[in-house]
This record gives C-alpha cells, sequence and structure tokens, in this order.
C-alpha cells in the first residue's frame, strides 16, 4: 500500500500515515464546500475553454454562490483534504463495501490478557480502561466457567448511536460503530444505553495528555483521547485502512480471534494468519451472538467454549488500583 | 375561615397582599446566606470544569449519578405547575386561586434550574451549542431540551399574565413602595386599566396556556422517563415509566407547594388567605397523587419480580434484601406509605402536620430518584470485572454533593426574589372572587 | 495464593515451552537452500511491508528490541540468535512455522518469504549473500503451474509442468496443489489439495456460493505444496470471474433511529418539526397579544 515506509516507532508512523494519504481520493459529495468552490473555479475555465475533451458524463454541482451548475464529470477534480479535515472525513465514510466481522472462539482463550495491553497501548488507554475486557464467564451453577473477551459488538441496530443527542457516535457503511471525540458533549446516554457495558468515558486528563498534544486527532484511532468524552474499541479502524489486522487480533497469543470481511465471507485469525471461510467456521462451530434478544445485531461472533484442553484460572491479579 | 368575605374591602385586600414586598433585614440576611452559599458550591463546580467529571464519583459502570437523580427530581418538581393550574384550574377548582402563584412560582424556578443541573452532567459543557447546531430529531434528549424550554416558556407567560392586572394595582394603590420599584410595574402592567376588551385578551391567552400546559408539561417528564426507558437495562425497561415518573412528579410537586404554602403563610402573615381549608385540601391532593405513585410502583416491583428475568431477579434483590435495602424501604414506607396512612386522617392535614409530611415526602422523593437511577447502573447484564473498587461500587465525592446542592440554593433564591417583589397570592382575581367586581383606575 | 499458583504455572509452561522452541531442529538439507535471486533494496522493502504486516506484531520492530512477551521469545531477528542462521534455515523456519509461530507456506509466496529475509539481512552488514540458486545448479524438480477456467465443468484446471535438465518441458505428475482465493487479509485455500495426475492436471471445484466482487470477479491462485521444500516452484496467478457476483449495500442504507441526522425516519422529522411549530407559534401568538394589551384604548364605562 504505502511504499516509503523504513523503521519507525509506532508513534512516528501516525504522523507518517497523514502525509501519505495526502494523494487518498475523496468521493464527492455533491454540497461539500471544498468541491463547491472547486466546482466554481472549473465552470468559470469550462465557459473559457468550451471545446476541450468531454466524456458525456455531465454532473450537477452546488457552487459556493448557491448556483447548480453543470460540470463534465472529467473536469472535476477534488480538492485535496488534508490532516484532521481528511481524518474526520475518511473516518465517517469507512472503507467501502466491506462489512467487517469478528469471531472469538472462547474455546482458545486462556486469559493471556495480550489483546487488552495491545488495545491500550495503541488507544492512549489507563490500566482501568477497556476497549476490550477479558471477563470470566459462569452462565449457571452446573456449567463450566471460561473466558470471554469483550468489545464492542458494533451492532447493526445500534442503541448507543440512536441515543446521542449529536451525531458525535454514528455507524459507518462499512459497520463500525465510531465516536468523534472533538463532537461528543459528554452525556454518557450512550453508556447507558450499551447493554454490553461496551463504552468508557474519560473522567480525568487522559493517559500521557502532555505527549500527545498538538498531534492531529485521528477519529478512526480516538487519539489523542480527550477528556469529558467517550471511547471504546473500533474494530481498530486505522489498522484496516492500512490492510492490518486490529491490535487485539493480532496480539492474542492463542488463536482466539478471527478478523474479515462478511461480504467476502472470510475471516483471518489473527494468531496463525489462516484465512477460513467465515460461514463455515461459524456453521461448524456452532456460532452464536452475545444478546440476541436485545436486537441489537451484533457484528460479533463467539464460538462456544468447547473442548477447552486448559484450566480456568481465576484472574484475581488483573484489577488496577484506584483511578 | 376566620373571616366573613364581606369583611374583605379592596384597600385591605392590597395591602394584606403586598405589605410584605419591601427590603427588610430578614430578606437581606436570608438573601446574604443564599448567596454565599451558592458562591461555595460554584468554587466546587470550577474545581469540575477545571479537572473533569472525575472529581464526582460517577465512573465507567455508574455513569449517571446525582447530578441526573437531581435533574430527574427537578423536573418532576417542576410539574406541580401544570397539575395545579392546567389540570385542576381547567375543571374549576375555585378554592386554587391563592395557590396558583406559588405552584407556578415553584413551576418556573425548577424548570429554569433544571436546565443548569443537566449541563452540571456534562463532560463538555462548553459544547452544549452543540445539541442545538446538530441535534438529532432521534435523540430523546433533545426532545428533552426542545420540552423544557417549551414548558419553561409557557411557565413563565402563565406566571405573568395574572400579575399585570397586580402591577396595574400596585403601582397605583401602594404608595410606600420604594422609588425604584415603581417604574419597572408600570411597565409590567403595560396600560392595565381593567378594560374588558384587555380582560378578554388576558382571559384568553391564559386559556390557552392552561391547555398547551398539559401536553408540555407531561412532555417534559415522560420524555425525561424515556432517558432511562429507551434502554434496556434492568429496572429501566419498562413501559410505564412515563406515568410512573409523571405521577411520582405530581407527589414531589404537590409537597414542595405545600411547603411553600406554610412559609408564605407564616412569614408574609396570609393566614387570611391561606386558611387551613387550602392545607386540607392540598393534603388531600396530595394523598390522592401518593396512592396514584403507590400504584405505579406496585406495578413497577410485582410485575417484574413475578417472572424474575435473570437481570430483573439481581436488581430487585439488590432492592428489596441487598445493598439498597435500607435506603429502598425507608424512602417506599417512610415517604409514600406511611404519609398516605397518616394523610387519610383530617387532623394530619392541619397546617403544620401536612408541612411536615411534605418535607418527608419531598426527601423522599430525591432519594427515589436515586434509587432509580443508580442501583441499575450497577448490576448490568455482563459482569464488572477488572476494574478498580470505585468503578463497581458508585460513592459521591464531597465537590458533586455541593454541585448537587447548588441549584437547590439557586431555586430558593429564585422563589424568594419572585415572592418578595410580587404578591404571593393573586391580588386582583381574590378581589373578584370576594365580590369586588370593579376598581376604580384613573 | 493463587497469583502465586499461577505464576508457578506460567513459569512451568515457560520452561516446558523454552525446551521445545530449542528443539526446533531444521533438516540439514533445508539449511543448504539458497535464494533464486540476489536481493535487491526493491525487494528489501517489499520485505519490509511484509514484515511490518506479517512478523511486527510478535518480532517487534526491527532493532528496537521490542518483541511481544511471549513465549518461547520471538526474539529481534537483526540480533546474533536470528542473523547467524543461513538463508535455508530462515526460510524454512517462516515456511512451516511452529506455534505459537504461524506457518506462512500458505499465506506467503515463495518470493515473499524470501523478500523478507531480504529485508532481515539488511540489518547484517556482515552478511554476503551466497550465490542464488540457478535452475542449472537446483538437483530437485522444477516445477511451473499454469492455470484456465473450465466454463462447462464450473472448475478450475491446473496444469503442473515440469523443466526437465536438458530443458524440455513435460507434463509434472504427483504434484500436490493447493488453491487459494485472495480476501482483505489473506488467501482462502479451496477445497482440499489435489495430486496432478499423469496429464499434470490437478482439478478443482469452484464453490458457486464463494463471493466475488460485483461482476464476480475474484484473484485466483495455485501454489504446490512442498512442505519439504524440496522443490522449486513457481504458481500461477489469475482474475477470473467465477465468484458469486456480491454488491451487499452499504451497512447505513435507509433511515432509522441510528441513523444520523440527515438519514432520520421521516415521520420523526415531521412530528419533531410541526409539534415545535405549533406550540411555539402558539406562544408567538400569546406574547403578540400580551404586547397589544398595551395598545387598546381606555374606555370610560
Amino acid at each position: 500500500m504505502d511504499d516509503n515506509n523504513t523503521p519507525h516507532s509506532p508513534d512516528e508512523s501516525e504522523d507518517q500515515k497523514n502525509s501519505t494519504r495526502r494523494n487518498f481520493l475523496k468521493n464527492l459529495g455533491l454540497a461539500g464546500v471544498g468541491v463547491a468552490t472547486g466546482a466554481a473555479a472549473l465552470y468559470s475555465g469550462h465557459i473559457f475553454e468550451a471545446k476541450k475533451e468531454v466524456s458525456g458524463d455531465q454532473k450537477v454541482l452546488l457552487t459556493q454562490d448557491g448556483k447548480l451548475v453543470q460540470v463534465d464529470s472529467l473536469e472535476i477534480k477534488a480538492l485535496e483534504k488534508t490532516g484532521e479535515e481528511l481524518l474526520i472525513s475518511q473516518g465517517r465514510e469507512g472503507i467501502p463495501g466491506r462489512r467487517w466481522v469478528l469471531v472469538i472462539d472462547l474455546s482458545k482463550c486462556r486469559n493471556a490478557r495480550k489483546c487488552i495491553s495491545a488495545c491500550q497501548d495503541a488507544h492512549q488507554l489507563r490500566p482501568e480502561q477497556y476497549h476490550v475486557n477479558v471477563l470470566q464467564m459462569k452462565d449457571a451453577p452446573g456449567t463450566a466457567p471460561y473466558n470471554m473477551p469483550k468489545h464492542c459488538q458494533h451492532c447493526d441496530n445500534p442503541p448507543c448511536v440512536s441515543v446521542c443527542p449529536v451525531d458525535a457516535t454514528y455507524k459507518r457503511p462499512d459497520g463500525i460503530v465510531l465516536i468523534d471525540n472533538d463532537r461528543c458533549i459528554g452525556c454518557r446516554f450512550c453508556m447507558a444505553a450499551c447493554p454490553y457495558s461496551a463504552r468508557i468515558f474519560n473522567w480525568i486528563e487522559p493517559k500521557d495528555a502532555a505527549s500527545h498534544q498538538g498531534k492531529d486527532y485521528n477519529v478512526e484511532l480516538n487519539v489523542p483521547q480527550k477528556l469529558g468524552t467517550i471511547s471504546k474499541c473500533l474494530f481498530s479502524a486505522d489498522r484496516l485502512r492500512e490492510g492490518k489486522l486490529p491490535y487485539c487480533v493480532e496480539a492474542c497469543p492463542n488463536g482466539v480471534y478471527y478478523f474479515g470481511d462478511e461480504n467476502e465471507d472470510a475471516v483471518t485469525n489473527g494468531t496463525t494468519k489462516e484465512t477460513v471461510r467465515l460461514s463455515k467456521l461459524l456453521r461448524d462451530n456452532g456460532g452464536y451472538q452475545l444478546m440476541p434478544e436485545l436486537g441489537t445485531k451484533p457484528r460479533v461472533y463467539y464460538l462456544p467454549p468447547k473442548n477447552r484442553l486448559f484450566p480456568f484460572e481465576e484472574a484475581g491479579d488483573a484489577t488496577p488500583e484506584k483511578a | 375561615m376566620t373571616m366573613d368575605d364581606n369583611q374583605f374591602t379592596f384597600d385591605k385586600i392590597t395591602s394584606d397582599l403586598t405589605h410584605h414586598i419591601r427590603i427588610n433585614k430578614g430578606f437581606l440576611i436570608w438573601m446574604g446566606f443564599l448567596t454565599v452559599s451558592l458562591m461555595v458550591c460554584l468554587y466546587a463546580y470550577s474545581i469540575q470544569l477545571r479537572t473533569g467529571l472525575g472529581v464526582a464519583g460517577i465512573r465507567d459502570y455508574v455513569t449517571w449519578g446525582m447530578y441526573l437523580a437531581n435533574f430527574v427530581f427537578f423536573v418532576a418538581a417542576s410539574l406541580i405547575g401544570m397539575l395545579i393550574s392546567a389540570v385542576l384550574g381547567l375543571i374549576g377548582m375555585k378554592w386554587l386561586t391563592p395557590i396558583t402563584r406559588i405552584a407556578e412560582t415553584i413551576a418556573v424556578a425548577f424548570a429554569a434550574v433544571a436546565g443548569l443541573v443537566i449541563v452540571s452532567d456534562m463532560g463538555r459543557p462548553e459544547r452544549l451549542v452543540y445539541v442545538f447546531l446538530y441535534g438529532r430529531p432521534q435523540s430523546p434528549i433533545l426532545w428533552d431540551v426542545t420540552v423544557i424550554t417549551t414548558y419553561l416558556v409557557l411557565s413563565l407567560l402563565l406566571l405573568f399574565l395574572p400579575l399585570i392586572a397586580d402591577m396595574a394595582i400596585i403601582h397605583r394603590k401602594v404608595d410606600r413602595l420604594p422609588s425604584w420599584l415603581k417604574p419597572i410595574y408600570k411597565v409590567l402592567s403595560l396600560n392595565f386599566t381593567d378594560n374588558p376588551q384587555q380582560n378578554k385578551i388576558i382571559n384568553r391567552a391564559i386559556r390557552t396556556l392552561l391547555i398547551l400546559l398539559i401536553p408540555a408539561a407531561l412532555s417534559i417528564h415522560t420524555v425525561t422517563s424515556w432517558l432511562f426507558a429507551v434502554t434496556s437495562r434492568a429496572g429501566w425497561d419498562s413501559t410505564v415509566f412515563g406515568p410512573y415518573f409523571v405521577s411520582g412528579a405530581f407527589v414531589a410537586g404537590s409537597a414542595a407547594v405545600i411547603i411553600a404554602m406554610f412559609f408564605f403563610r407564616k412569614n408574609y402573615k396570609l393566614q387570611n388567605y391561606l386558611t387551613d381549608l387550602h392545607f386540607n385540601n392540598m393534603g388531600k391532593v396530595l394523598a390522592t397523587v401518593s396512592l396514584v405513585y403507590l400504584y405505579f410502583n406496585i406495578n413497577e416491583f410485582l410485575v417484574p419480580g413475578y417472572k424474575l428475568k435473570r437481570a430483573d431477579a439481581v436488581h430487585l434483590h439488590e432492592l428489596f434484601a441487598g445493598k439498597d435495602t435500607l435506603l429502598f424501604w425507608v424512602v417506599q414506607i417512610g415517604g409514600l406509605i406511611l404519609p398516605i396512612l397518616f394523610m387519610l386522617f383530617h387532623r394530619f392535614r392541619k397546617p403544620l402536620p401536612i408541612m411536615l409530611i411534605s418535607v418527608a415526602v419531598l426527601i423522599a422523593a430525591w432519594f427515589k430518584r436515586y434509587i432509580i437511577v443508580i442501583p441499575t447502573q450497577e448490576h448490568p447484564f455482563l459482569p464488572i470485572q477488572h476494574v478498580p473498587q470505585n468503578f463497581v461500587h458508585y460513592s459521591p465525592t464531597l465537590i458533586e454533593t455541593m454541585i448537587t446542592i447548588a441549584p437547590f440554593i439557586l431555586v430558593l433564591i429564585i422563589i424568594t426574589l419572585i415572592s418578595k417583589f410580587f404578591p404571593v397570592i393573586p391580588l386582583h382575581e381574590t378581589a373578584r372572587e370576594k365580590g369586588i367586581e370593579h376598581f376604580k383606575f384613573d | 495464593m493463587r497469583f502465586i499458583n499461577l505464576f508457578i504455572i506460567l513459569y512451568v509452561c515457560s520452561i516446558g515451552m523454552t525446551v521445545s522452541a530449542q528443539t526446533w531442529v531444521v533438516p540439514d538439507d533445508q539449511k543448504t537452500v539458497v535464494a533464486p535471486f540476489l536481493f535487491t533494496p526493491e525487494m528489501q522493502k517489499q520485505g519490509e511491508q511484509i514484515y511490518l504486516k506479517n512478523c511486527q506484531s510478535c518480532h517487534g520492530l526491527m532493532g528496537k528490541d521490542n518483541w511481544a512477551k511471549l513465549t518461547p521469545p520471538p526474539g529481534d531477528l537483526s540480533k546474533e540468535l536470528a542473523q547467524k542462521q543461513p538463508d535455508g534455515e530462515l526460510f524454512y523456519r517462516i515456511t512451516v512455522g511452529k506455534a505459537p509461530m504461524p506457518e506462512f507456506r500458505n499465506i506467503l509466496s515463495e518470493d515473499e518469504r524470501w523478500w523478507v529475509i531480504a529485508y532481515m539481512r539488511s540489518y547484517n552488514p556482515k552478511y554476503i549473500q551466497p550465490n542464488p540458486a540457478t535452475k542449472a545448479s537446483f538437483a530437485g524438480r522444477i516445477v511451473t503451474l499454469d492455470m484456465k477456467y473450465d466454463d462447462l465443468g464450473k472448475k478450475v484446471v491446473v496444469t503442473a509442468n515440469e523443466e526437465l535438465k536438458d530443458g524440455q518441458s513435460v507434463h509434472a505428475a504427483g504434484v500436490e496443489v493447493a488453491l487459494f482465493v485472495k480476501r482483505f487479509f489473506g488467501k482462502l485455500q479451496v477445497g482440499e489439495l489435489k495430486t496432478t495426475n499423469d496429464k499434470g492436471l490437478a482439478i478443482f471445484e469452484f464453490p458457486a456460493d464463494l463471493p466475488g466482487n460485483k461482476e464476480g470477479y475474484v484473484e485466483v491462485s495455485a501454489m504446490v505444496n512442498d512442505p519439504k521444500n524440496i522443490m522449486k516452484t513457481t504458481g500461477a496467478i489469475a482474475t477470473l470471474a467465477i465468484g458469486k457476483p456480491t454488491d451487499m449495500p452499504s451497512l447505513t442504507e435507509g433511515r432509522a433511529w441510528w441513523a444520523t441526522r440527515g438519514k432520520a425516519p421521516v415521520w420523526i422529522i415531521l412530528t419533531y418539526t410541526l409539534s415545535v411549530i405549533i406550540v411555539w407559534g402558539f406562544i408567538f401568538y400569546i406574547v403578540y397579544s400580551i404586547l397589544k394589551i398595551r395598545k387598546v384604548k381606555k374606555i370610560n364605562l
């Protein structure tokens, strides 16, 4: 994808990503102010150079002074967006044609908690702030306990998004539910509405706030984290844009996570890198969703914790100090 | 009644109902005390503004704490204006006349401050304007902001309209007023001369307002209940939350009105106007709305308690015999069942006893909101694990408590100012009802 | 107590896994395998991209010693422990893997695996690349795959050709072939491994329900399965219109409670707007009529 990478630290790569994405071609929004300005300029040029190459495909654009103009599609150039503006707009549009899906194989989870630390490092989170948490579950008195990694379920009927008063949290065409921390007013209605307790709040100054100051805010990473606003699992939207698996999926040493695109009917295991068919994986292993009766339509599937070959360890050591 | 109706002359009524409009030492001390207290609490809020909501005890699981319970309480208390003026007024209960302005004052004060209470719960209060810029019509918060603003404006108008005539009377007939107040009253009186055409306009406007007020008031508290009921959490996921909240609001509001009546009667010497009859009747109103509230309480607990779905079972256990038991039963018995029993007897509907009962009811009403808001969040569907203890159990901090008290001080300030500079009891209407048909305006 | 128990278990496990790691022996004949080409800076660049995507999550960034804390420790590949191994040994380890290290045989092509080694070696100034294996010097079979789609039979037909020492090309029998379809994060194997018949053919049924793009195009690749790494192979790759045409609508189509403001259900927008207009219309009317009170002429009765 990008070809000018040299070895660098993850922090440096953040800045690099922005510059390598300058060439990213934007879809044209008819009402976009930038496009409108460009169109107005192009229109005046169009009058003077009427006999140019024409594709026959005419587009109607709205100029800044409110006129509708018709311009040949060959003559339209998207104005380049840069920096935060680009990060926000691409973060709202998502990756076209995809429907991301996560599969969690509970039979393999031994509570190594590598997913948690990889995630917390990537998203500037304190130890008690979880985008993904591994819970110790026991469904009924007679059933065996098991470890259950719990992410945001990126529901197709997301109750958190329904209640947001300002469009700060939104669902993207590719299924990811994101949060714009520059828009969030901190009412925490979404936290109350989420039945999976997936959302967290920056009650105090975020971790390492000083060292993140002045960085471009990336809505697909929720970094820099912002005081008084919400954060949660983002399916590592920034990594997907580079064709990489999410942080947690890559970090798992036990092959618990599969991540992929439902439209391709394929998911890739983060540990073995093996790609399998989603439908077959779910069919053969009795895949299920968390609390489907709530009608939230999660994009996360679980494979039941059967045939575990290791003992269940109670995790009493993973509780951070008061915050 | 202590006096026959024909003993009321226009001058006596005017003097009785306006003699408290003066700046005396008691008023200054009381206002000074309120102002200083408010400053202390605002200092606490400035700390929260600087360092974030983390100064409060709320964390990722109990994410709505006392601030939100407080908000619900304030919205609830403001509903009384609609019950007294609109519902009871429209069906023609004449004895209400001296109480209407008290009810409207309480409504205005609580509704105005409710808007501020919710700002204190925001992580980013400086982005409040986003609600208007980017408001989503699907979000109950937008509805709530809309209906509370509407209700506040309606209540202000309803407070103001009957005041026009009173202002006209005062600025003409009361001579001993401070000179700087007179021009204000003159402006507010809008050249009112008790002209039939003017009365017609005012009466029509009041009638329209009363009709608009009923849906607006029902909306504010129904929508507030939906902040909870639209989620799927145990204890909130309920279809009767709207009427449950509305009936609870009438209980809190009626109690607030009775307390206010008691102190106005005593401090402003209104014994001839706020009589035992009014306390007796308001006691009956409070008993009635309490019974309705009890009915909804039974629905709210018996129905899920019968099925004991997993999350509901945990929730109800915590309330009935678990962590929140003490608070729950004190509120339910001390704030609802015992008051109803007492109020069945006439002797407990005398001014002092009914005031004391109302104080108990009002305090219980606040803690009832606490019980509705907080315990539900302490046991979500999935277990709370690997987080610090203060994430698991909510305990309010000192700063949070001060920020919670601030709105009460503000309400007292608003009520004090309104009642100090305007007649607590509608002058013009009272005179009319006492048979004084016409005033001599020059 | 529990914590100590856990610690002991982890410690014992780590010893066990370290021991097993030490026993990861590479067959001698694999150690001598060399790359088929000379490493170029371009290859190192490609190798870096592959490294960052597939290896960095465990091995960390080169020279930074920030590998993941796993057992056995993955180690920094720029350091001596890795660099002292001959190219063939590294190639073998990447190819076959050993839990928890993945097997990259089906994830990276042979060339790609060599590129990663090229990238690794760029951190070793002392490294001198052995002479590349030329076809002439290679002792094993040299197999090239060819692929086409049989429209009638709805099958993918892979042909294996073998280059003999005298330069002649013949159909290669007995070669194990795997078929893959490219997906976003990796290659999805289609069906089972097939062994080529006497005519050098391996025929794969292509599942009819495997999604392609809008027009049904999928990128299909065939690779030789050569676990012992004794052959020199070239796979085949083609983009064929044999997938199920898939054009799923975006997940944000249509109006919903959870949609953005612009896509709110029409009835909500109408109800909200109308209610506000009606109620505030009345309010403005009332305010207007109040202002009229001032202007009513005094009538003397």
